[in-house]
């Protein structure tokens, strides 16, 4: 006899899982929409840029743009059938959501500030670069393999590691005065991977902790061969995109550092030894997710405002 | 790596030794630096400075035009155009000489790479083609004096005496532009009526392209347009009411950008009783559509008095129709009293209305604050009980620190003026608490200021904006601010909002405003000139002064008295006010306003000190600007020792800032931004009850509400000096 299928309503007011409610509720918080962002203010800045420069640009937002394509169509939902509660299912949604309005977000940069034979040219690139291919082929088979830990490893690593060659470059900008009001808009982003990064990590955390010890050393070693082989082919897709600037060493170490807060993610001890993540000061303090940055009208949107909670006031507020 | 060998100076600027430096280690990186831990997870303050050093010797110094002798390039700078000969031919060539070797002989050293980058970025002179800067920071200040001294040489040095120990700091357009051949206005903030008729809006547009072209913020006062589906002469359901109109600013702003340097900037004020209130508010929503969005101008709510009634009996608040209020009171709705006529309106049936909940509005004013940070809000009644001036204050300006007066302007049928009215332009500079207490004269730093500003309204001709021109001759209004509070207290070892502190400011700003209005009685008295309708003033009929002469102001805790006694301030007495009474009641005073406390941005980093008289952001503030990209800025005076004294604007809490505020607020003419600010744990409802808190401790105007969001548990940036709460 077939097992019958129950379907059950969710119910917010027995949470199985705080972090579910807090994650929920930060990610809530955080909704933005890429038209927030007066994008077309970085307009002249962008003009400014010398044409390998603009290049450069283009294509990391490519390559960005493949990644949360991947992550909002089918990297998400791939984990959504793992879920241990009814809670996590809808932050998943959430999480698949915004990664598609990442994904438009980049769409919306490249409209605002390049010509449409740039745009098409930049996703031809996407489509011939074999670095950017062989990251989506390696992340694809393992989000269509039939391991849920597995899956959330190879989310996880996409989510704190492999964007973070494409993240570096927005943030030099800004640290130079270049599109500064672009850096805005990733750093939302990067606001929002931090999240997603960390709840995956998180729920991966618990799975592995009730496995046995031969299945944790199975998923350990797993998730070092994926970082190494994501690594491997990642430093070869940097020094394609930035050896011309002259960058390829600092973003380097820039995906040491993330590649070890990314296993922090899962729980793991980070790979990478300290002095091979030593990332340029203006990029490490630009990247906090924190909302404390000071700005006024003249300095564009920013990327600290949250959605607030309403509550109605009471009589004796009123009481003057 | 090569190791660079830089000196390093004390506070005075002596050398006191080397220090080598990653030469691969470049000033963004330096600067960056204080806002990580260091490994003994100690602030990296030093690294600050060895950023500013590194910037010196690796851009300002390299970019930097040599001349042999002050001769030599005073004459190329005027011979290419780049200095204004008649600014430089109103003196002898031996003054500007010793001028020069007296700012020269202070030793100026900035603080902050914070300072030096908005220095040589923002405001010195560069060569045409942007890659040379021809002017160190002490010949800015020589050039600023010279202009404003306009020829009197006592003037002229004291004012570099003034801005080069940094106790007086003219506001941005006026220290960057003075003294320079091709140059924008001294002039930054103005303020525009728009009435209920076509040739009004259009000519609002056309001025706001105008101003910002010369680099201002504008202001608009839209709360006399009529609302969406008003009737058009005669005929119902015509209007498209405000929120084009505010389209229509918006893309203007965005057009007249000075040269690229910046977008230009604008603000519209709408009263709270507007039919299309709502509306206005959600353009400002996260999820607007396109079409109604109002993303990069700013938006301003006018509440008078009879808003907050409502609310607070929980009943609901009609809106009336600008365009029927006209026609039956024959003045424009912004002119009337909401709050002395709100029953008579609500019972006129010629008057369309409609209603909403008051105690809504205030709480969608609250949730849009959390989104947008906008609206601002101005108490309407508060601000013209405490106006000493003939007239009525409608609206604010962009920074919400401007209150004056304003009158219609009238077309003719082929857009000529037919009667010009009243509109208001501002010039602004702020005093540095710490560096005039410490000064020992404040009495001089005062009457210098506001001579400086005076200056500036003298040299200032809007010619495309008649209304503005014409307003600033009548009313030579100029707003005199103060900044670096915080940080004096944090230096004093008082904490921000304590009783000490709400002492000290009271008594600061008691005695400020004897010293500016005595100031300005003394032109009036040069001159034999005063404000136009000077006569019907509050100044005029004495009534400005029973509060200071029935009553005796001065300090009542032992560490502000202790202050006031270290630094040798006299505060003004009873009889002081007594004697500038009867001097003011005989001769005028000059300026019809004379303070405005602006939140002061830029100037502050210059001037190293916190903006404005709010606590700060942080400890190591985090600042994006078009320009700049991301720097960090520590706080003046930062130090182990100082540390707790620092309590950012989120913990010290609405309350206290309002305290603050309040104490001040009672000495000032116009009005001070006041950005009140909350962690995310605050709901619309604690937002509502510090509004409520501060009406009713007489502020007049709220800036902006800033919500501080922390990264979540495991999120966060190792090391991050900034994150840490």
């Amino acid at each position: 006899m077939a097992t019958k299928l129950i379907t059950r309503p969710i119910n917010w007011n027995k949470i199985e899982d705080s972090v579910d409610l807090d994650v929920w509720n930060r990610l809530t918080q955080n909704f933005w929409m890429p038209e927030k962002v007066p994008i077309s203010n970085d307009v002249q800045s962008w003009e400014n840029l010398r044409p390998h420069e603009q290049k450069l640009t283009m294509h990391v937002f490519t390559g960005l743009t493949m990644l949360d394509t991947i992550q909002g169509t089918v990297g998400s939902m791939s984990l959504m059938p793992d879920a241990r509660t009814p809670h996590e299912e809808a932050v998943i949604t959430n999480i698949a959501f915004m990664e598609s309005v990442h994904a438009k977000s980049y769409s919306s940069v490249f409209s605002t500030l390049c010509s449409t034979n740039d745009i098409d040219e930049a996703f031809r690139w996407s489509e011939d670069n074999p670095y950017l291919q062989k990251k989506a082929e390696i992340i694809l088979g393992y989000y269509r393999g039939d391991d849920p830990l597995k899956r959330k490893v190879a989310s996880t690593l996409l989510e704190s590691f492999l964007f973070y060659s494409g993240f570096y470059l927005p943030m030099y900008w800004s640290s130079r005065a270049k599109l500064t009001n672009t850096a805005d808009l990733i750093r939302l982003i990067i606001r929002d991977e931090a999240i997603h990064g960390y709840y995956i990590g998180y729920k991966f955390q618990l799975g592995y902790n009730e496995s046995s010890t031969a299945r944790q050393e199975e998923l350990k070693s797993y998730t070092y061969d994926l970082l190494l082989e994501l690594y491997e082919n990642e430093v070869k897709y940097t020094a394609d995109l930035y050896d011309e600037i002259g960058l390829t060493h600092d973003v380097k170490q820039f995906l040491h550092y993330n590649g070890n807060k990314a296993l922090m993610n899962l729980g793991f001890d980070p790979l990478f030894p300290k002095d091979d993540c030593q990332v340029s000061p203006a990029i490490l303090s630009a990247l906090s997710p924190a909302s404390d940055e000071n700005h006024d009208f003249f300095s564009g949107s920013g990327s600290s405002y949250v959605i607030g909670k309403h509550e109605a006031t009471t009589d004796d507020d009123w009481n003057f | 790596m090569a190791n660079q060998l830089v000196e390093v100076a004390d506070d005075q600027g002596n050398l006191t030794g080397k220090q080598t430096i990653e030469s691969a280690m470049s000033y963004q990186d330096l600067n960056a630096m204080i806002n990580l831990w260091g490994p003994d997870q100690k602030l990296q303050l030093e690294k600050d400075k060895l950023a500013v050093r590194k910037y010196f010797l690796d851009h300002v110094n390299q970019n930097t035009v040599f001349f042999h002798s002050l001769e030599e390039r005073l004459d190329y700078l005027v011979e290419n155009e780049y200095y204004e000969k008649e600014v430089l031919d109103q003196y002898s060539f031996s003054f500007i000489e010793q001028l020069e070797k007296l700012a020269y002989s202070k030793k100026f050293r900035f603080e902050a790479f914070m300072g030096a980058y908005k220095f040589y970025t923002g405001y010195a002179l560069k060569t045409f083609d942007g890659t040379r800067y021809l002017e160190r920071f002490e010949d800015r200040v020589v050039m600023v004096a010279l202009t404003l001294a306009a020829g009197d040489e006592s003037m002229a040095t004291h004012l570099v005496e003034e801005i080069i120990s940094g106790r007086f700091q003219p506001a941005t357009p006026t220290f960057l532009n003075c003294g320079k051949k091709q140059r924008g206005e001294f002039v930054s903030c103005f303020l525009l009526r728009i009435e209920d008729n076509m040739e009004s809006i259009a000519r609002g547009i056309n001025s706001a392209l105008q101003l910002s072209k010369r680099g201002g913020g504008v202001a608009l006062s839209l709360s006399n347009v009529r609302e969406y589906g008003a009737p058009i002469k005669k005929i119902e359901g015509q209007s498209s009411g405000i929120i084009p109109v505010m389209k229509l600013l918006e893309d203007s702003f965005s057009y007249a950008n000075q040269l690229g340097a910046r977008q230009g900037a604008g603000a519209v004020y709408l009263n709270a009783h507007h039919p299309d209130i709502m509306r206005f508010l959600d353009t400002k929503r996260e999820n607007a559509d396109e079409k109604i969005r109002i993303k990069t101008l700013s938006i301003g709510v006018v509440v008078p008095d009879i808003t907050l009634e409502l609310a607070k009996n929980g009943e609901d608040m009609y809106l009336f129709s600008p365009y029927d209020v006209e026609k039956v009171y024959g003045i424009p709705f912004g002119d009337i009293s909401v709050t002395e006529k709100y029953n008579e309106m609500v019972d006129d049936p010629r008057i369309r209305k409609s209603k909403i909940k008051a105690r809504e509005l205030f709480e969608r004013i609250a949730e849009l604050q959390f989104e947008s940070g906008y609206p601002y809000v101005m108490y309407e009644d508060t601000v013209n009980a405490a106006n000493p001036i003939q007239g009525r204050i409608n609206m604010s300006n962009l920074c919400s620190e401007i209150l004056q007066v304003n009158t219609p302007t009238t077309y003719n049928a082929d857009l000529s003026y037919d009667d010009i009215g009243k509109d208001i332009s501002c010039n602004l500079g702020s005093m540095n608490i710490a560096m005039a207490m410490d000064g020992g004269d404040i009495a001089l730093t005062v009457e210098t200021s506001i001579r400086a500003l005076t200056a500036v309204s003298d040299m200032s001709n809007i010619e495309s904006v008649r209304s503005i021109s014409d307003g600033n001759h009548k009313s030579h209004a100029i707003g005199l601010g103060q900044m670096n509070l915080h940080g004096y207290l944090a230096r004093e070892k008082v904490h921000y909002g304590s009783e000490e502190s709400i002492d000290f400011t009271n008594i600061y700003f008691y005695t400020v405003v004897y010293h500016a209005i005595k100031a300005s009685n003394q032109i009036a008295i040069e001159r034999k000139s005063h404000f136009h309708n000077f006569e019907n003033s509050k100044y005029a009929s004495g009534e400005f002064f029973d509060r200071y002469t029935d009553q005796v102001w001065a300090p009542t805790t032992e560490k502000a008295k202790e202050l006031f006694a270290k630094a040798n301030v006299t505060i003004p007495t009873q009889e002081d006010w007594k004697a500038l009474k009867a001097s003011v009641m005989k001769h005028g005073i000059y300026n019809q306003n004379l303070q405005a406390v602006p939140p002061t941005g830029s100037i502050s980093y210059i001037n190293n000190s916190t903006s404005s008289i709010h606590p700060i952001a942080s400890r190591v503030e985090v600042r994006k600007e078009g320009k700049l990209g991301r720097v960090y800025y520590p706080a003046p005076f930062l130090s182990e020792e100082t540390w707790e004294y620092y309590e950012d604007a989120y913990e010290v809490g609405p309350d206290k800032i309002i305290d603050v505020y309040a104490a001040a607020t009672q000495h000032v003419d116009q009005g001070l931004s006041l950005t009140l600010f909350f962690k995310d744990t605050a709901t619309t409802r604690d937002v509502n009850r510090a509004q409520i808190y501060a009406w009713k401790k007489g502020i007049k105007t709220i800036y902006y509400i800033r919500i501080r969001q922390a990264a979540l548990e495991g999120t966060e940036v190792e090391n991050c000096v900034s994150c840490m709460l």
